[in-house]
């Protein structure tokens, strides 16, 4: 039997989905024999008391979740997600910087420093990947931080604003798709597959509505993975494999016929009816990766 | 040996700016100045890069984030050997009153927030340290027992200008995380000295002769040579 922390913080339990997955991680761990207990930040003091830690709030190498993990990763307990996915999925930069390396096909990048932001390198840009281009920061999760311009005053705009916080950016071509894949991996195995739907009019699958602060998302169509094409999930471990053996969620983009990685997401979302919908053993599997 | 420096330097060996040195290609021991290792600054993408490259880099990029993340910073020092006092990872007052007794250290663990610490000597005080610190609650604090006084100090190389037992600490502190340049917040105690913060920084805080000190040291590391050259 083993003790599982699951850190979570309060806004983890405000969306009628995200909770009944977590309560489905609770009552698979329990059923299996293990005991399950959800960490708030108060509680972090308490990480040596358990075996293995399994991360559900947002992760950054910034965010708390970040102090709870390498915590846990240098008490020797098992943890999902460990230290080092989070440093590379945190980071784009890191992570295309590994795509490069390694061959892994992906969205074509350009990385841009704070002092090549001038008119001749913004001008070979949108020469190399044309009108609009993807202007993402390397923090980005859930859609944000992540916008599409279409010429050089909004690119400098856009740029601007992320630079306050990193001194890299990353630039990518334009590929609208109606979908993109999302496909969970977990230690190298292929856990669920799922079309996460562009909505009507957007070109990413949250978005924002004009002028609201509100987030709108596009619908999630789950099929059953052994249904998914097999060279769709050959690229997502292959993009895995550069990063971990942890718990991931690959994004990929079927672009005329070829498959390329969006990007690599440690702490993938878990929704009761979204994710798990043609797959339920994926809580059985992320429970006994976490207990052995 | 391949230096990259954000900063001017006296010394007579070649030395890459970081903007030259992320579009390169060049493999060799790297050796990264920068008087700010936070992370998503430029100096950590100079370790990353390094490190793609497949380089020996020092600091890494790992060991940036770890030792300004406070609490990370006196886990891996208190396994290393290095004197450390008890802290919390809280947002709660109430969690540290029932803990430590007054005063105590507060240490930002947040995104935003990397410019030294807080001293609380009651309850009134903690919770405006807490709110400044955790902007507004938002994220927690790290808080440490005061039981001597704090001295802050810059690291050269893990080298400083005090006495024996800070000195060691700061030795370790260079020899665990390779941080070359940074600020060190030590509490001193009787006898004995506990590390309790790092941080950046500022490029105005070096004067004439940490630059020099500076080259001093990578002229002895160039004179080693590459730690993995056969």
């Amino acid at each position: 039997m083993s003790k599982i922390a699951c850190f979570v913080e309060k806004y983890n339990l405000s969306g009628v989905r995200e909770e009944k997955g977590l309560q489905n991680f609770k009552f698979t761990a329990e059923k299996l024999g293990h005991e399950f207990d959800f960490l708030f930040r108060e509680a972090i003091s308490e990480i040596p008391k358990y075996d293995a830690v399994f991360i559900r709030a947002t992760t950054d190498p910034l965010y708390t979740a970040y102090v709870v993990s390498k915590t846990a990763w240098e008490l020797g307990l098992k943890v999902v997600d460990d230290p080092e996915s989070i440093r590379i999925c945190g980071n784009k930069i890191h992570l295309y910087a590994l795509f490069k390396k390694y061959d892994v096909p992906h969205i074509p990048t350009i990385f841009l420093n704070k002092d090549e932001l001038h008119h001749k390198r913004l001008l070979d840009i949108f020469d190399v990947f044309g009108k609009p281009v993807v202007v993402k920061a390397p923090y980005t999760s859930f859609s944000r931080y992540v916008e599409k311009v279409a010429c050089e005053t909004s690119f400098r705009e856009v740029a601007k604003r992320f630079f306050r916080k990193s001194d890299v950016l990353a630039v990518q071509k334009f590929m609208p798709t109606a979908f993109d894949w999302r496909v969970g991996v977990l230690n190298n195995e292929v856990l669920y597959v799922c079309k996460y739907m562009i909505p009507k009019g957007r070109w990413k699958h949250g978005a924002k509505l004009r002028g609201k602060p509100t987030f709108i998302w596009g619908r999630t169509v789950t099929m059953k993975r052994e249904n998914a094409p097999a060279e769709l999930k050959e690229v997502a471990l292959k993009a895995c494999k550069v990063v971990g053996k942890g718990l991931y969620g690959v994004d990929v983009k079927e672009f005329n016929g070829n498959y390329v990685v969006v990007e690599v997401n440690d702490n993938p979302s878990i929704y009761a009816g979204y994710e798990d919908l043609r797959d339920k053993d994926l809580y059985g599997k992320i429970i006994e990766y976490l207990a052995n | 040996m391949l230096v990259v420096s954000n900063i001017d330097l006296t010394c007579d060996l070649p030395i890459m700016k970081p903007s030259t040195f992320l579009e390169s290609t060049i493999k060799g021991f790297t050796l990264n100045i920068n008087n700010d290792y936070r992370y998503l600054k430029t100096g950590y993408y100079v370790s990353l890069h390094a490190e793609i490259l497949g380089n020996f880099v020092i600091p890494t990029s790992e060991n940036m984030i770890d030792a300004n993340r406070n609490p990370i910073l006196l886990l891996r020092a208190s396994k290393a050997g290095i004197p450390t006092m008890p802290y919390l990872v809280t947002d709660s007052v109430k969690k540290i009153v029932t803990e430590f007794s007054f005063p105590v250290v507060v240490f930002a663990v947040n995104p935003f927030v990397y410019d030294g610490f807080k001293i609380a000597k009651n309850k009134s005080a903690l919770y405006k340290a807490m709110k400044s610190s955790g902007m507004n609650y938002k994220f927690t604090v790290c808080a440490q027992p005061l039981r001597g006084e704090m001295v802050s100090f810059k690291s050269v190389f893990g080298k400083c200008e005090l006495e024996e037992k800070v000195r060691r600490i700061s030795e370790e502190v260079y020899d665990l995380f390779g941080i070359p340049i940074c600020k060190l917040h030590v509490q001193r105690v009787e006898r004995r000295a506990y590390l309790c913060g790092l941080q950046p920084l500022k490029k105005e805080e070096l004067s004439p002769s940490d630059l020099k000190m500076i080259s001093e040291e990578i002229r002895l590391i160039s004179k080693q040579g590459d730690p993995f050259s056969v």
